[in-house]
């Protein structure tokens, strides 16, 4: 059988301490195969963010196992897990997160600097072949405030996918833009995913969002339904 | 160290060209201060202690202001050593372009005043902006090392900057 590429056993997550802790994530147990498409959906502060931040490693959660490609990222030491996010893990979040600073194309290959392997052509061959994926090759040059929300977002996208990692997290991603950018936003998430057989986790509160879905998980009060 | 990465941090200092000109300038004077006092006795330890804090409170203000960009790296896979090397191609970039400009400043003033006959203008700039070769160079060694203790309290504050920072500024 083949094992899953995101699994989490038995996973909390609490905030705060005493009488005001709030359990955000109540004994998830979940397992995601290779090149599944799923979609956590629910409402606003149901805990499917928290959900996500625990599976990418970006927050510990209280209790239980989150293991990617079969390691367990919550016994990795803060000083090695970016090197887990880099091989494993490409993000797109609702606010693009792109450095103000930085052109389409820097941001772009800023995943890939830290990585002493690749050579700085084969970076740059990196960076071009996805700014060409997500149609962006014409504004290579430009900074994000010189470009519209749907272009940030795809520049996003291009981000995320430049190291070719297996796993793809979606956090709203559509959601600071309006449904005609934000459905052809997700239609080339769907295509690109699929070409490169990537996993994707979406997190979204749009019940639109979900048709782009092999598999749909819904969220209550910090647990599965 | 990776150089790649130290190269793009210049390079990605030089975009924040408010902070950077202003340091520039600031770093430029205090080389010329730092050299006088580093040559007169009894101003030593008091510009070294001037130098020391304005080179902790830069590397620290780069930190801060640089706080949402190394939480977004931070997501996207940079280690802490990574982060670093922004925070010290900065300082690298200011403090080498200061230190060239007082060469250069100092050069040019020479020329000037071998070439004319020194006005007093010229003789006052002389005496204000000239440093001798020797006491610059001094100097830049002096700041570079007054750099590290800065440079120190900065990476600890980016290092405790944590990535889930940019997603909730979002």
């Amino acid at each position: 059988m083949v094992k899953p590429i995101i699994q989490l056993e038995e996973v909390n997550k609490e905030f705060g301490k005493g009488k005001k802790t709030v359990a955000a994530l109540k004994d998830i147990n979940l397992e995601i195969q290779q090149g599944e498409f799923v979609a956590v959906v629910g409402p606003s502060g149901c805990g499917k963010s928290t959900l996500l931040h625990v599976m990418a490693g970006l927050e510990q959660p209280t209790g239980g196992r989150v293991l990617l490609d079969a390691v367990d990222v919550t016994l990795i030491s803060e000083r090695d897990l970016p090197k887990v996010r880099a091989q494993k893990i490409g993000f797109v979040f609702q606010a693009f997160l792109l450095i103000e600073d930085l052109t389409a194309y820097e941001n772009i290959e800023s995943v890939l600097w830290p990585n002493e392997e690749l050579t700085k052509e084969t970076q740059e061959k990196m960076t071009l072949e996805v700014l060409r994926d997500v149609d962006m090759l014409e504004r290579r040059d430009h900074f994000p405030r010189q470009m519209s929300g749907g272009e940030q977002q795809r520049v996003a996208i291009a981000r995320a996918l430049v190291n070719k990692p297996p796993i793809l997290f979606c956090d709203e991603p559509t959601g600071n833009l309006d449904s005609k950018i934000g459905d052809s936003i997700m239609k080339d998430i769907s295509t690109l995913a699929r070409e490169k057989n990537m996993t994707v986790v979406l997190v979204t509160h749009n019940e639109d969002l979900t048709k782009y879905a092999k598999r749909i998980l819904r969220m209550k009060d910090g647990a599965i339904r | 160290m990776n150089l790649r990465v130290l190269f793009k941090s210049i390079k990605f200092a030089f975009r924040a060209k408010k902070r950077v000109f202003t340091f520039i300038v600031i770093y430029a004077f205090l080389i010329v201060m730092v050299s006088r006092g580093l040559g007169t006795p009894g101003d030593e330890l008091l510009w070294l202690v001037a130098a020391f804090i304005l080179a902790t409170l830069y590397a620290i203000l780069i930190a801060q202001s640089r706080a949402k960009d190394i939480a977004i790296l931070k997501c996207v896979s940079w280690s802490n050593s990574d982060i670093f090397l922004i925070l010290v191609g900065e300082v690298v970039l200011v403090s080498l372009t200061a230190f060239l400009i007082v060469f250069q400043v100092s050069v040019e003033l020479l020329g000037l005043a071998a070439y004319f006959e020194p006005g007093a203008l010229l003789s006052t700039l002389q005496d204000w902006l000239v440093v001798d070769a020797v006491d610059l160079f001094v100097t830049l060694v002096v700041i570079v090392l007054l750099q590290i203790p800065g440079l120190y309290l900065a990476q600890r504050r980016a290092m405790m900057i944590p990535p889930m920072r940019a997603l909730r500024e979002e």
